[in-house]
Protein backbone atom coordinates (compact mmCIF):
# COMPACT_ATOMS: atom_id res chain seq x y z
CA UNK A 1 0.00 0.00 0.00
CA UNK A 2 1.50 3.60 -0.44
CA UNK A 3 1.50 5.86 2.27
CA UNK A 4 -0.74 8.48 0.67
CA UNK A 5 -2.82 6.05 0.27
CA UNK A 6 -2.91 5.18 3.72
CA UNK A 7 -2.04 8.52 5.55
CA UNK A 8 -3.99 10.84 6.99
CA UNK A 9 -1.25 13.86 7.10
CA UNK A 10 2.49 13.35 6.07
CA UNK A 11 4.44 15.95 7.17
CA UNK A 12 8.12 17.28 7.51
CA UNK A 13 9.76 20.34 9.64
CA UNK A 14 12.80 20.95 11.49
CA UNK A 15 13.41 19.55 14.50
CA UNK A 16 16.41 22.14 15.07
CA UNK A 17 18.27 23.29 12.33
CA UNK A 18 20.50 20.38 12.33
CA UNK A 19 17.69 17.61 12.36
CA UNK A 20 14.27 17.05 9.81
CA UNK A 21 11.11 15.32 11.16
CA UNK A 22 8.53 13.58 9.34
CA UNK A 23 5.31 12.59 10.94
CA UNK A 24 3.10 9.81 9.33
CA UNK A 25 -0.47 10.07 10.76
CA UNK A 26 -2.77 7.05 9.90
CA UNK A 27 -6.85 7.36 10.59
CA UNK A 28 -6.94 4.42 12.81
CA UNK A 29 -5.87 2.10 14.90
CA UNK A 30 -5.60 -0.84 12.63
CA UNK A 31 -3.71 1.32 10.04
CA UNK A 32 -1.32 2.41 12.29
CA UNK A 33 -0.84 -1.62 13.65
CA UNK A 34 -0.20 -2.02 9.88
CA UNK A 35 2.62 0.76 9.73
CA UNK A 36 4.26 0.25 12.91
CA UNK A 37 4.61 -3.63 12.26
CA UNK A 38 6.43 -2.21 9.36
CA UNK A 39 8.81 -0.02 10.87
CA UNK A 40 12.08 -1.88 9.37
CA UNK A 41 11.15 -1.71 6.05
CA UNK A 42 10.17 1.59 6.16
CA UNK A 43 13.48 3.00 7.89
CA UNK A 44 14.99 1.24 4.72
CA UNK A 45 12.87 2.78 2.40
CA UNK A 46 13.61 6.30 3.95
CA UNK A 47 16.93 5.71 4.21
CA UNK A 48 17.20 5.18 0.61
CA UNK A 49 15.17 7.98 -0.51
CA UNK A 50 16.63 10.68 1.57
CA UNK A 51 20.11 9.30 0.87
CA UNK A 52 21.00 7.98 4.65
CA UNK A 53 22.34 5.19 5.85
CA UNK A 54 19.66 3.05 7.67
CA UNK A 55 21.43 3.80 11.22
CA UNK A 56 21.05 8.15 10.74
CA UNK A 57 16.96 7.41 10.57
CA UNK A 58 15.14 7.06 13.35
CA UNK A 59 11.48 5.73 13.56
CA UNK A 60 9.34 5.90 16.29
CA UNK A 61 6.07 4.75 16.55
CA UNK A 62 3.40 7.06 18.22
CA UNK A 63 0.57 5.54 19.91
CA UNK A 64 -0.99 8.71 21.43
CA UNK A 65 -1.48 9.65 17.97
CA UNK A 66 -1.56 6.83 15.65
CA UNK A 67 1.59 8.62 14.15
CA UNK A 68 4.38 7.17 13.23
CA UNK A 69 7.51 9.86 13.83
CA UNK A 70 11.12 9.39 10.92
CA UNK A 71 13.70 12.08 12.23
CA UNK A 72 17.01 12.28 10.29
CA UNK A 73 20.03 14.82 9.62
CA UNK A 74 19.40 17.38 7.16
CA UNK A 75 21.56 17.52 4.32
CA UNK A 76 21.63 21.36 4.81
CA UNK A 77 22.27 23.02 7.88
CA UNK A 78 18.42 25.44 8.14
CA UNK A 79 19.46 28.55 6.22
CA UNK A 80 23.23 27.56 5.47
CA UNK A 81 24.58 28.38 2.21
CA UNK A 82 22.72 26.27 -0.52
CA UNK A 83 19.55 25.57 1.75
CA UNK A 84 16.71 24.89 -0.21
CA UNK A 85 14.16 24.54 2.62
CA UNK A 86 14.96 26.78 5.66
CA UNK A 87 11.74 25.19 8.17
CA UNK A 88 12.36 21.94 6.23
CA UNK A 89 8.20 22.33 5.07
CA UNK A 90 8.35 20.99 1.90
CA UNK A 91 10.52 17.28 2.44
CA UNK A 92 7.78 15.13 2.97
CA UNK A 93 7.41 14.18 -1.04
CA UNK A 94 9.99 11.56 -1.24
CA UNK A 95 7.78 9.50 1.48
CA UNK A 96 4.11 9.74 -0.65
CA UNK A 97 4.87 6.80 -2.85
CA UNK A 98 6.68 4.43 -0.49
CA UNK A 99 5.09 1.34 -0.64
CA UNK A 100 4.48 -0.76 2.69
CA UNK B 1 0.97 39.45 41.69
CA UNK B 2 1.70 36.08 42.70
CA UNK B 3 0.17 35.94 46.55
CA UNK B 4 -3.42 36.94 44.60
CA UNK B 5 -3.55 34.40 42.20
CA UNK B 6 -2.33 31.88 45.06
CA UNK B 7 -5.13 33.18 47.59
CA UNK B 8 -7.48 33.65 44.12
CA UNK B 9 -7.73 30.13 43.02
CA UNK B 10 -6.99 26.73 42.36
CA UNK B 11 -6.87 25.72 39.65
CA UNK B 12 -5.19 28.12 37.69
CA UNK B 13 -6.24 29.30 34.45
CA UNK B 14 -3.19 30.22 31.60
CA UNK B 15 -4.12 32.08 28.75
CA UNK B 16 -2.01 31.53 25.75
CA UNK B 17 -2.90 34.42 23.50
CA UNK B 18 -0.52 33.94 20.70
CA UNK B 19 2.14 31.44 19.74
CA UNK B 20 4.14 34.18 17.08
CA UNK B 21 3.49 37.44 18.82
CA UNK B 22 3.77 40.11 15.98
CA UNK B 23 1.52 38.12 13.20
CA UNK B 24 -2.13 39.11 14.66
CA UNK B 25 -3.84 38.21 18.15
CA UNK B 26 -7.82 37.36 16.76
CA UNK B 27 -9.66 39.11 19.02
CA UNK B 28 -12.58 37.58 19.49
CA UNK B 29 -10.84 34.13 21.00
CA UNK B 30 -8.43 36.88 23.20
CA UNK B 31 -11.45 38.38 24.41
CA UNK B 32 -13.80 35.70 25.32
CA UNK B 33 -10.48 34.15 27.07
CA UNK B 34 -10.47 37.33 29.17
CA UNK B 35 -13.68 37.11 30.02
CA UNK B 36 -13.08 33.38 31.19
CA UNK B 37 -11.05 34.98 34.40
CA UNK B 38 -7.36 33.76 33.15
CA UNK B 39 -4.71 34.20 36.31
CA UNK B 40 -1.87 34.87 33.34
CA UNK B 41 -1.47 35.66 29.83
CA UNK B 42 1.57 34.17 28.35
CA UNK B 43 2.90 35.03 24.65
CA UNK B 44 5.88 33.32 22.70
CA UNK B 45 7.60 35.73 20.27
CA UNK B 46 10.78 33.42 19.43
CA UNK B 47 11.34 30.63 17.14
CA UNK B 48 14.81 28.87 15.74
CA UNK B 49 12.59 28.00 12.43
CA UNK B 50 12.78 31.47 11.36
CA UNK B 51 16.66 30.63 10.14
CA UNK B 52 19.89 32.09 11.00
CA UNK B 53 19.19 35.66 9.87
CA UNK B 54 17.31 37.46 12.55
CA UNK B 55 19.44 35.97 15.07
CA UNK B 56 22.58 36.95 13.54
CA UNK B 57 21.16 40.35 11.96
CA UNK B 58 19.61 41.47 15.17
CA UNK B 59 16.01 41.72 13.62
CA UNK B 60 12.93 40.75 14.34
CA UNK B 61 10.75 38.52 12.21
CA UNK B 62 7.41 40.62 12.42
CA UNK B 63 7.41 44.21 11.47
CA UNK B 64 7.19 46.80 14.69
CA UNK B 65 3.93 47.22 13.68
CA UNK B 66 2.57 44.44 13.94
CA UNK B 67 4.48 43.90 16.83
CA UNK B 68 3.11 46.82 18.48
CA UNK B 69 -0.25 46.09 17.77
CA UNK B 70 -0.31 42.85 19.42
CA UNK B 71 1.99 43.55 22.68
CA UNK B 72 -0.59 46.85 22.84
CA UNK B 73 -2.97 44.24 23.17
CA UNK B 74 -2.03 41.74 25.91
CA UNK B 75 -0.73 44.65 27.92
CA UNK B 76 -3.65 46.67 27.65
CA UNK B 77 -6.00 43.29 28.88
CA UNK B 78 -3.28 42.04 31.48
CA UNK B 79 -3.32 45.31 33.28
CA UNK B 80 -6.95 45.50 33.04
CA UNK B 81 -7.14 42.03 34.36
CA UNK B 82 -4.20 43.35 37.09
CA UNK B 83 -2.63 39.51 36.11
CA UNK B 84 0.70 39.05 34.91
CA UNK B 85 1.91 39.35 31.26
CA UNK B 86 4.72 36.95 30.43
CA UNK B 87 6.87 37.70 27.17
CA UNK B 88 9.12 34.80 26.61
CA UNK B 89 12.09 35.12 23.03
CA UNK B 90 11.82 39.22 22.65
CA UNK B 91 11.83 39.69 19.44
CA UNK B 92 12.01 36.68 17.23
CA UNK B 93 15.66 35.87 18.24
CA UNK B 94 15.73 37.06 21.79
CA UNK B 95 19.18 38.89 21.58
CA UNK B 96 19.80 41.94 23.14
CA UNK B 97 18.64 44.11 19.67
CA UNK B 98 15.83 41.95 19.86
CA UNK B 99 15.29 42.42 23.94
CA UNK B 100 15.42 46.03 23.06
CA UNK B 101 13.26 46.53 20.05
CA UNK B 102 10.61 44.78 22.29
CA UNK B 103 11.23 46.20 25.81
CA UNK B 104 11.11 50.11 23.79
CA UNK B 105 7.72 49.36 21.54
CA UNK B 106 6.53 48.09 25.23
CA UNK B 107 7.59 51.73 26.83
CA UNK B 108 5.94 53.37 24.01
CA UNK B 109 2.78 51.51 24.55
CA UNK B 110 2.85 52.82 28.25
CA UNK B 111 3.92 56.30 27.13
CA UNK B 112 0.80 56.46 24.91
CA UNK B 113 -1.66 55.19 26.42
CA UNK B 114 -1.00 55.97 29.99
CA UNK B 115 -0.24 52.82 31.35
CA UNK B 116 2.08 52.09 34.58
CA UNK B 117 3.48 48.70 35.73
CA UNK B 118 6.08 46.85 36.83
CA UNK B 119 8.24 45.32 34.24
CA UNK B 120 11.18 42.49 35.35
CA UNK B 121 13.39 41.40 32.09
CA UNK B 122 16.32 38.93 31.76
CA UNK B 123 18.78 39.17 28.97
CA UNK B 124 19.54 35.95 27.05
CA UNK B 125 22.84 36.70 25.87
CA UNK B 126 25.70 34.78 27.15
CA UNK B 127 29.08 36.33 27.57
CA UNK B 128 31.46 34.85 25.43
CA UNK B 129 34.37 34.50 27.93
CA UNK B 130 31.72 32.02 29.98
CA UNK B 131 31.06 29.99 26.90
CA UNK B 132 35.26 29.87 26.14
CA UNK B 133 35.72 29.10 30.07
CA UNK B 134 32.94 26.42 29.74
CA UNK B 135 34.80 24.87 26.17
CA UNK B 136 38.08 25.33 28.15
CA UNK B 137 36.81 22.81 30.82
CA UNK B 138 34.57 20.06 28.70
CA UNK B 139 31.27 21.84 29.43
CA UNK B 140 30.29 22.60 26.10
CA UNK B 141 28.74 19.61 23.86
CA UNK B 142 27.92 20.13 20.11
CA UNK B 143 23.80 19.21 19.55
CA UNK B 144 22.48 16.84 17.04
CA UNK B 145 24.70 17.14 13.90
CA UNK B 146 27.06 20.01 14.64
CA UNK B 147 30.63 19.88 15.16
CA UNK B 148 33.01 20.79 18.63
CA UNK B 149 32.39 24.47 19.22
CA UNK B 150 35.48 26.60 18.89
CA UNK B 151 36.84 29.87 20.02
CA UNK B 152 36.80 31.06 16.70
CA UNK B 153 33.26 29.82 16.52
CA UNK B 154 32.56 31.88 19.67
CA UNK B 155 34.05 35.33 18.50
CA UNK B 156 32.86 34.64 15.07
CA UNK B 157 29.02 34.37 15.88
CA UNK B 158 27.39 38.17 16.29
CA UNK B 159 25.11 37.61 18.70
CA UNK B 160 24.95 34.11 21.14
CA UNK B 161 21.89 33.48 23.40
CA UNK B 162 21.16 30.70 25.88
CA UNK B 163 18.02 29.31 26.03
CA UNK B 164 16.34 30.19 29.44
CA UNK B 165 14.29 28.01 31.49
CA UNK B 166 11.51 28.27 33.82
CA UNK B 167 14.12 29.02 36.63
CA UNK B 168 14.70 32.41 35.07
CA UNK B 169 10.81 33.03 34.41
CA UNK B 170 10.61 32.42 38.01
CA UNK B 171 13.33 34.98 39.44
CA UNK B 172 11.86 37.62 36.98
CA UNK B 173 8.62 36.87 39.03
CA UNK B 174 9.80 36.98 42.22
CA UNK B 175 10.43 40.71 41.32
CA UNK B 176 7.06 41.17 42.04
CA UNK B 177 5.91 42.51 38.57
CA UNK B 178 3.42 42.93 36.22
CA UNK B 179 5.18 42.05 32.76
CA UNK B 180 7.97 39.84 32.27
CA UNK B 181 10.03 39.45 29.37
CA UNK B 182 12.82 37.38 29.11
CA UNK B 183 15.25 37.73 26.15
CA UNK B 184 15.47 33.86 24.46
CA UNK B 185 13.42 31.44 26.38
CA UNK B 186 12.45 28.11 26.56
CA UNK B 187 8.42 28.68 25.35
CA UNK B 188 7.41 26.24 28.38
CA UNK B 189 8.96 28.49 31.02
CA UNK B 190 6.59 31.37 29.88
CA UNK B 191 3.39 28.63 31.41
CA UNK B 192 5.16 26.50 33.47
CA UNK B 193 6.85 29.11 35.98
CA UNK B 194 4.41 30.34 37.66
CA UNK B 195 2.93 26.82 38.30
CA UNK B 196 6.27 25.90 39.39
CA UNK B 197 5.96 29.18 42.11
CA UNK B 198 2.75 28.11 43.64
CA UNK B 199 4.26 24.47 44.08
CA UNK B 200 1.95 22.86 41.17
CA UNK B 201 3.25 19.12 39.93
CA UNK B 202 6.14 20.09 37.34
CA UNK B 203 5.85 17.39 34.88
CA UNK B 204 2.40 18.13 34.34
CA UNK B 205 2.61 21.80 34.31
CA UNK B 206 5.64 21.18 31.36
CA UNK B 207 3.25 19.33 29.24
CA UNK B 208 0.56 21.82 29.63
CA UNK B 209 3.27 24.76 28.90
CA UNK B 210 4.41 23.35 25.87
CA UNK B 211 1.08 22.93 24.46
CA UNK B 212 -0.98 26.60 25.20
CA UNK B 213 2.29 28.32 24.16
CA UNK B 214 1.27 27.50 20.20
CA UNK B 215 -2.22 28.86 21.16
CA UNK B 216 -5.16 26.78 19.41
CA UNK B 217 -2.51 24.61 17.12
CA UNK B 218 -3.33 21.71 19.52
CA UNK B 219 -7.09 21.69 17.91
CA UNK B 220 -8.69 20.81 14.76
CA UNK B 221 -8.44 22.71 12.74
CA UNK B 222 -5.46 24.10 14.33
CA UNK B 223 -4.74 27.84 14.32
CA UNK B 224 -3.57 30.93 15.91
CA UNK B 225 -6.40 31.66 18.54
CA UNK B 226 -5.87 32.02 21.98
CA UNK B 227 -6.15 28.77 23.70
CA UNK B 228 -7.25 28.55 27.77
CA UNK B 229 -5.29 25.71 29.96
CA UNK B 230 -7.04 25.14 33.13
CA UNK B 231 -4.19 23.60 35.86
CA UNK B 232 -5.10 21.48 38.74
CA UNK B 233 -2.73 19.23 41.07
CA UNK B 234 -3.47 16.30 38.85
CA UNK B 235 -4.14 17.52 35.27
CA UNK B 236 -4.76 20.34 33.15
CA UNK B 237 -8.20 21.09 30.62
CA UNK B 238 -7.31 22.23 27.25
CA UNK B 239 -10.06 24.83 25.44
CA UNK B 240 -9.98 27.09 22.39
CA UNK B 241 -11.31 30.57 22.91
CA UNK B 242 -12.65 30.20 19.12
CA UNK B 243 -15.84 28.26 18.87
CA UNK B 244 -15.04 26.59 15.60
CA UNK B 245 -11.84 25.11 16.66
CA UNK B 246 -11.66 21.85 19.21
CA UNK B 247 -9.15 20.37 21.27
CA UNK B 248 -9.73 17.07 21.29
CA UNK B 249 -7.42 13.92 22.24
CA UNK B 250 -5.85 12.69 18.96
CA UNK B 251 -5.56 16.33 18.37
CA UNK B 252 -3.53 17.23 21.45
CA UNK B 253 -1.81 14.21 21.63
CA UNK B 254 -0.81 14.76 17.96
CA UNK B 255 0.95 18.05 18.63
CA UNK B 256 3.55 16.38 21.36
CA UNK B 257 4.92 15.36 17.48
CA UNK B 258 5.25 18.86 16.08
CA UNK B 259 8.94 19.91 15.56
CA UNK B 260 10.02 17.66 18.48
CA UNK B 261 12.43 14.53 17.16
CA UNK B 262 10.55 12.96 20.82
CA UNK B 263 7.69 12.68 21.25
CA UNK B 264 7.76 11.30 24.32
CA UNK B 265 9.45 14.03 26.05
CA UNK B 266 9.77 17.95 26.43
CA UNK B 267 13.21 19.29 27.45
CA UNK B 268 14.18 22.40 29.32
CA UNK B 269 17.65 23.42 31.39
CA UNK B 270 16.52 22.19 34.91
CA UNK B 271 14.94 18.90 33.48
CA UNK B 272 12.66 16.73 31.24
CA UNK B 273 9.06 16.04 31.19
CA UNK B 274 8.51 12.69 30.34
CA UNK B 275 5.05 12.02 28.52
CA UNK B 276 4.94 8.28 28.12
CA UNK B 277 2.23 7.74 30.38
CA UNK B 278 -0.18 10.40 29.41
CA UNK B 279 -3.91 10.22 28.87
CA UNK B 280 -6.02 12.21 27.15
CA UNK B 281 -9.65 11.87 27.82
CA UNK B 282 -12.30 14.17 26.00
CA UNK B 283 -14.55 16.24 28.65
CA UNK B 284 -16.72 17.44 25.28
CA UNK B 285 -16.40 17.75 22.11
CA UNK B 286 -14.00 20.77 22.11
CA UNK B 287 -12.40 20.03 25.65
CA UNK B 288 -9.64 17.44 26.93
CA UNK B 289 -8.39 16.76 29.96
CA UNK B 290 -4.73 15.34 29.88
CA UNK B 291 -3.23 14.25 32.78
CA UNK B 292 0.00 11.97 33.85
CA UNK B 293 3.37 14.02 33.06
CA UNK B 294 5.98 13.40 34.91
CA UNK B 295 9.36 15.69 35.62
CA UNK B 296 12.74 14.05 36.11
CA UNK B 297 15.11 17.09 37.26
CA UNK B 298 18.59 17.31 35.67
CA UNK B 299 21.89 16.02 37.71
CA UNK B 300 23.02 19.62 36.46
CA UNK B 301 21.59 22.99 34.56
CA UNK B 302 22.08 22.49 30.98
CA UNK B 303 21.92 25.87 28.51
CA UNK B 304 20.80 25.66 24.67
CA UNK B 305 23.50 27.93 23.05
CA UNK B 306 22.59 29.63 19.82
CA UNK B 307 24.38 31.65 17.96
CA UNK B 308 24.79 33.20 14.32
CA UNK B 309 27.35 34.63 12.03
CA UNK B 310 27.88 36.54 9.06
CA UNK B 311 28.78 34.59 6.00
CA UNK B 312 28.53 37.21 3.26
CA UNK B 313 26.22 39.63 1.34
CA UNK B 314 23.24 38.24 -0.92
CA UNK B 315 22.24 38.80 -4.10
CA UNK B 316 19.53 36.91 -6.15
CA UNK B 317 18.34 37.12 -9.50
CA UNK B 318 15.03 35.75 -10.30
CA UNK B 319 13.67 34.95 -13.84
CA UNK B 320 11.70 31.88 -15.43
CA UNK B 321 12.64 29.85 -19.01
CA UNK B 322 10.33 27.80 -20.98
CA UNK B 323 12.52 26.47 -23.47
CA UNK B 324 12.33 22.52 -23.21
CA UNK B 325 16.09 22.39 -24.24
CA UNK B 326 17.51 25.13 -21.48
CA UNK B 327 15.23 23.04 -19.10
CA UNK B 328 17.14 19.68 -20.01
CA UNK B 329 20.22 21.40 -20.37
CA UNK B 330 19.95 23.53 -17.38
CA UNK B 331 22.97 21.80 -15.12
CA UNK B 332 25.55 22.24 -18.03
CA UNK B 333 24.43 25.69 -19.15
CA UNK B 334 24.45 26.73 -15.58
CA UNK B 335 27.84 25.49 -15.09
CA UNK B 336 29.47 27.31 -18.26
CA UNK B 337 27.83 30.24 -17.16
CA UNK B 338 29.61 30.19 -13.63
CA UNK B 339 32.64 29.57 -15.59
CA UNK B 340 32.04 32.82 -18.24
CA UNK B 341 31.46 34.65 -15.37
CA UNK B 342 34.22 33.60 -12.81
CA UNK B 343 36.38 34.61 -15.72
CA UNK B 344 35.22 38.32 -15.94
CA UNK B 345 34.72 38.98 -12.17
CA UNK B 346 37.96 37.58 -11.04
CA UNK B 347 40.28 39.18 -13.82
CA UNK B 348 41.50 41.22 -10.81
CA UNK B 349 40.13 39.76 -7.93
CA UNK B 350 40.25 36.73 -6.09
CA UNK B 351 37.16 33.71 -6.40
CA UNK B 352 36.04 35.13 -3.30
CA UNK B 353 31.97 34.51 -3.72
CA UNK B 354 29.65 31.60 -4.02
CA UNK B 355 27.09 31.25 -6.75
CA UNK B 356 24.42 28.99 -7.14
CA UNK B 357 21.57 27.99 -9.15
CA UNK B 358 18.01 26.70 -8.60
CA UNK B 359 15.68 25.35 -11.06
CA UNK B 360 12.68 25.44 -9.78
CA UNK B 361 10.17 22.45 -10.89
CA UNK B 362 13.19 20.62 -10.90
CA UNK B 363 15.38 21.24 -7.84
CA UNK B 364 14.26 24.05 -6.36
CA UNK B 365 13.19 22.85 -3.38
CA UNK B 366 14.77 19.76 -2.32
CA UNK B 367 17.98 18.41 -3.91
CA UNK B 368 16.64 15.56 -5.81
CA UNK B 369 18.89 12.67 -6.97
CA UNK B 370 17.31 12.07 -9.79
CA UNK B 371 15.65 14.75 -12.31
CA UNK B 372 11.90 14.33 -12.65
CA UNK B 373 10.11 11.72 -15.40
CA UNK B 374 8.73 14.38 -17.29
CA UNK B 375 10.08 17.73 -17.59
CA UNK B 376 8.04 20.90 -16.54
CA UNK B 377 7.02 23.39 -19.05
CA UNK B 378 8.13 25.90 -16.83
CA UNK B 379 10.68 26.85 -14.94
CA UNK B 380 11.75 28.93 -12.08
CA UNK B 381 15.39 30.23 -12.19
CA UNK B 382 16.73 31.65 -9.13
CA UNK B 383 20.73 32.62 -9.58
CA UNK B 384 22.19 33.28 -5.94
CA UNK B 385 25.55 35.01 -4.95
CA UNK B 386 27.22 35.38 -1.49
CA UNK B 387 29.76 37.39 -1.30
CA UNK B 388 31.90 39.66 1.13
CA UNK B 389 30.79 43.00 0.38
CA UNK B 390 26.95 44.09 -1.35
CA UNK B 391 29.13 45.36 -4.20
CA UNK B 392 30.83 42.27 -5.34
CA UNK B 393 27.52 40.47 -4.88
CA UNK B 394 25.21 42.80 -6.96
CA UNK B 395 28.76 42.29 -9.67
CA UNK B 396 28.55 38.30 -10.20
CA UNK B 397 25.15 38.08 -9.73
CA UNK B 398 24.47 41.04 -12.87
CA UNK B 399 27.05 39.42 -15.04
CA UNK B 400 25.20 36.43 -14.41
CA UNK B 401 22.56 37.56 -15.79
CA UNK B 402 23.36 39.33 -18.57
CA UNK B 403 25.48 35.34 -19.12
CA UNK B 404 22.76 33.86 -18.71
CA UNK B 405 20.32 35.25 -20.69
CA UNK B 406 22.55 35.35 -23.77
CA UNK B 407 24.25 31.84 -23.42
CA UNK B 408 24.88 30.17 -26.80
CA UNK B 409 24.47 26.44 -26.37
CA UNK B 410 24.52 23.75 -28.68
CA UNK B 411 20.85 23.33 -30.38
CA UNK B 412 20.15 26.35 -29.13
CA UNK B 413 16.50 27.08 -30.84
CA UNK B 414 15.48 30.64 -28.80
CA UNK B 415 18.42 32.43 -29.65
CA UNK B 416 16.92 36.07 -28.59
CA UNK B 417 17.56 35.30 -24.85
CA UNK B 418 17.39 32.33 -22.30
CA UNK B 419 15.23 34.13 -19.36
CA UNK B 420 11.78 35.49 -18.67
CA UNK B 421 12.07 38.68 -16.62
CA UNK B 422 8.81 39.44 -14.64
CA UNK B 423 10.02 42.84 -13.88
CA UNK B 424 13.42 44.28 -14.07
CA UNK B 425 15.77 44.88 -12.44
CA UNK B 426 15.28 41.24 -12.19
CA UNK B 427 18.80 41.56 -9.47
CA UNK B 428 17.46 41.80 -5.86
CA UNK B 429 20.10 42.33 -3.33
CA UNK B 430 19.34 40.92 0.30
CA UNK B 431 21.59 41.96 2.42
CA UNK B 432 23.68 40.55 4.64
CA UNK B 433 23.74 36.55 5.05
CA UNK B 434 24.24 34.39 7.95
CA UNK B 435 24.54 31.40 9.35
CA UNK B 436 24.25 29.18 12.39
CA UNK B 437 27.42 28.24 13.93
CA UNK B 438 26.38 27.62 17.49
CA UNK B 439 23.99 25.02 18.54
CA UNK B 440 25.76 23.73 21.72
CA UNK B 441 24.70 22.20 25.34
CA UNK B 442 26.30 24.46 28.14
CA UNK B 443 26.69 23.11 31.29
CA UNK B 444 25.87 26.06 33.72
CA UNK B 445 26.46 26.67 37.57
CA UNK B 446 24.75 29.54 38.56
CA UNK B 447 21.89 31.21 35.89
CA UNK B 448 21.26 33.53 38.15
CA UNK B 449 25.24 35.11 37.99
CA UNK B 450 24.95 34.75 34.14
CA UNK B 451 21.23 36.15 33.58
CA UNK B 452 20.48 38.67 36.15
CA UNK B 453 17.29 40.07 36.90
CA UNK B 454 16.51 43.97 35.92
CA UNK B 455 13.41 45.56 37.27
CA UNK B 456 12.00 48.63 35.44
CA UNK B 457 9.03 50.96 36.31
CA UNK B 458 7.23 51.46 33.53
CA UNK B 459 4.91 54.79 33.47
Amino acid sequence: MRLDAIAKVIRSKNAGPCLLTLDVMLPDAATFAYVAARIDLLRRQVARRYGRSENEVAVLPYAPALAVKITLPRDVLAGDVGDRDVYGAQQHAPLLDIEL
Amino acid sequence: MLDDISRRRRPLRSLGASGQLGYGIPTPAFEAGLARSPDMIGVDMGSIDIGPSYLGGGKMAPTRVGAKRDLRKVLHAARRLDIPLIVGSAGSAGARPHLDQTLDIIREIAREDALAFRMAVVASDVPRVAIKRAIANGRVRPMDTMPPLTEADVDAASHIVGQLGLEAFRRALEADVDVVVLGRACDTGIFASIPALLGFPPGIAMHMAKIIECASLCCVPGGRDTILGILDDDGFELESMAPHRAATPSSVAAHSLYEQADPFEIREPSGRADLRQVAYRALDARRTRVEGATFEPAERMTLKLEGARMIGHRALLIAGAADPQFIARHAEIFAAVARVVRDLVCEDAVEDYRLLFRLFGVDGVRAWAEPPAQLPRETLVMGECIAPTPERAEEVIRTTKQYLLHHGYEGRLSTAGNLAFPFTPPEVMIGEAYRFNVLHLMDVDDMAGLFPVEVEKVD
